[in-house]
């Protein structure tokens, strides 16, 4: 009773990892019946390359957000076009919880997220581009503004171009003024459009 | 770019607004006008140590480095980061008021419970916090002397670890401690150092471990309660959100998280669930039951 | 007698601009108006404080709107405080989803001023009678 030691060393030890399961065995622990299981697969396949064709195909099927976030995990840890494009698709998907939890994948992916904005920026669905426009925003790249101010430029939907101007904002100077207010003049009738770039441009060219 | 040079005139209105949004956006803390003064200094220090002249310079370098060490210095200055015995102890409050006594209920009550209730500190650091809980257990929980109790501490620093090993400590760390429970528990070692009771530092066990390495921390299983305070803030969104899916694989279903004060999940991960306490947020395993 | 006692309502979107004009608009009309940057955020603002209204964005990181709402009705926060669920979404089973979740309202952006402040007063004083 009371306080009581697990082992008898003094000094502080090492840990040593239990035996790690292989790689095969992973992989079948991946499509487990049991959750846990599943995330535990997807846990211990970090940094397998091999594993990521499995992987993404359990981001499309995974009902378990515990598990899929631990597989995203796993997956923008290779910051590759591979993974990025195969993570992209999601992002038209009518899952909020998975659209949005692929969308914070692949704003980590700094190496190979934006070699996708042609294609992103150009998509039918004006809900994939709201998307873009969300990884834009906590992409730590400094390209990322240039791909919003174009998007701020060109993009005919509203909801798209004050997606770009809110995640603009934060890195925006006195240059992004003009297309600020032509965005205004875009949009007349968007009351929140107006109220954002007339709140921005104060601060913005140093009239604050 | 309208913002004003770093000297030591303090921001202006627009750069700390901007930088304040920024800092809630990527730690969830907020701050108050009545910090300006504060805040403004700090950074003043982290534009002096860096190779920037200007706010705008600075700033735009942090925003592309993602918590590289421009963030973490940042958070280091802006956050109060020093270690002493019961620090931040009305979470160690919760732990015997609320904590502990579900545990027990969960794993089946007084007499029927089956293994010892495990708790982790992690980073333990030098020592203060897992030798401050196993005070306030042997001081307040009656439950203590019917329970096992395991209390392990795990850091990634040898050095620390090696400290919290021979845990003498000197007056300011212990400056909370109560003078009977320093004569209680320690013994003075000269130089007004007082080194914890062997009976103790014997009871807790100290591991080597990055919380960020799955396979290592493998090695922690079935924990009741962990506290890991200040230390996943400083960490970068794939980091963070491994090292808060290694602490979930830590833990027992239905076992209880702590972040530091100012820290929160939603910056990190949704994988636990909040749960109130008088004392604050703790955060719960979920125990699968729907 | 409390010293406060406009409503309270919680802003929950990850738009920082969209926070400010929600904020803007709803102070104006003589809420107390408090903020959260995902669901996850809104969830812990919510165990610690009562609110009377939440108006919750869909798309954001960490917690969704819909997983926000699920968990602000679970016996996680227990909440029946009215929701106004905005979003950007308009595929159709969106507002099913939102009303699934347990939202008393669900509209897409962008919602005119007052259009919002109607709303909004309309959900928390209709609760208080």
């Amino acid at each position: 009773m009371g306080l009581v030691r697990k082992q008898a060393p003094q000094q502080p030890e090492e840990v040593l990892p239990p035996e790690k399961p292989s790689v095969e065995s992973l992989l079948r622990q991946l499509d487990d019946a049991d959750p846990d299981c599943r995330r535990e697969a997807a846990l211990g396949l970090v940094g397998v390359a091999e594993a990521v064709p499995a992987l993404l195909a359990r981001v499309a099927v995974e009902t378990e957000t515990n598990v899929r976030d631990a597989v995203l995990t796993t997956l923008a840890a290779h910051d590759t076009e591979t993974v990025a494009g195969g993570l992209a698709v999601h992002l038209a998907s009518d899952d909020a919880a998975l659209r949005t939890s692929v969308a914070e994948a692949l704003a980590t992916m700094r190496g190979s997220v934006l070699s996708l904005m042609p294609s992103l920026l150009a998509a039918p669905d004006h809900d994939v581009r709201v998307m873009t426009a969300m990884v834009l925003a906590d992409l730590a790249h400094p390209d990322a503004p240039v791909w919003l101010t174009r998007m701020i430029a060109e993009d005919p939907h509203p909801n798209v171009v004050t997606a770009a101007i809110d995640a603009l904002l934060p890195a925006a100077t006195a240059e992004h003024a003009a297309v600020l207010e032509a965005a205004v003049q875009r949009f007349p009738d968007d009351p929140f459009l107006r109220f954002t770039v007339q709140a921005a441009l104060p601060r913005l060219t140093g009239t604050a | 770019m309208a913002s004003a040079p770093a000297t030591g005139a303090g921001l202006s209105d627009a750069d700390f607004t901007r930088f304040c949004e920024y800092f809630y956006k990527r730690t969830g803390i907020h701050f108050t006008p009545g910090k300006r003064y504060f805040v403004d200094k700090r950074i003043e220090n982290c534009i002096r140590d860096s190779p920037y002249d200007t706010f705008g310079s600075w700033f735009a370098a942090l925003r592309m480095s993602d918590k590289s060490a421009m963030l973490q210095d940042l958070i280091n200055q802006l956050t109060v980061n020093e270690t002493y015995f019961l620090r931040e102890d009305y979470q160690f409050d919760a732990m015997l008021s609320t904590v502990l006594p579900n545990v027990l209920k969960d794993r089946g009550g007084l007499g029927r419970i089956v293994g010892p209730v495990k708790i982790l500190s992690l980073p333990c650091s030098t020592g203060e916090e897992p030798y401050s809980i196993a005070l306030r257990l042997l001081e307040e929980w009656e439950q203590i002397d019917h329970v096992d109790v395991e209390i392990h501490g795990a850091d990634i620093d040898s050095e620390v670890l090696a400290k919290a090993a021979h845990a003498s400590y000197g007056e300011r760390s212990l400056q909370r401690v109560p003078k009977p429970w320093i004569n209680k528990y320690f013994n003075p070692v000269g130089s007004g150092r007082y080194q914890v009771d062997e009976g103790i530092r014997s009871a807790v066990t100290l591991h080597r471990v990055n919380v960020c390495d799955t396979a290592a921390m493998r090695a922690f299983r079935d924990f009741d309660v962990i506290f890991c305070r200040n230390v996943l803030i400083y960490f970068d969104e794939l980091s963070s959100r491994r090292a808060a899916e290694n602490l979930y694989g830590a833990m027992r279903p239905g076992g209880y998280l702590f972040l530091g004060h100012s820290e929160s999940m939603s910056r990190i991960s949704p994988i636990f669930t909040p749960t109130r306490l008088p004392e604050g947020i703790v955060y719960q395993r979920p125990t699968g039951a729907k | 007698m409390t010293a406060d006692t406009r409503p309270r309502v919680l802003v929950v979107d990850d738009a920082a601009t969209v926070r400010l004009y929600h904020t803007s608009l709803l102070t104006e009309a003589g809420f107390e108006v408090a903020e959260a940057a995902n669901g996850l955020e809104a969830v812990e603002a919510a165990l610690s404080t009562e609110f009377d209204l939440f108006v919750v964005d869909v798309n954001m990181p960490k917690m969704n709107g819909y997983t926000c709402v699920e968990t602000l009705r679970s016996e996680t926060v227990g909440t029946a405080a009215p929701v106004l669920m905005i979003s950007t979404e308009d595929r159709p089973g969106d507002a099913d989803r939102a009303y699934q979740a347990g939202a008393n309202l669900y509209l897409v952006k962008p919602v005119a001023g007052d259009r919002l402040v109607r709303i909004a007063t309309m959900l928390t004083t209709g609760k208080e009678e």
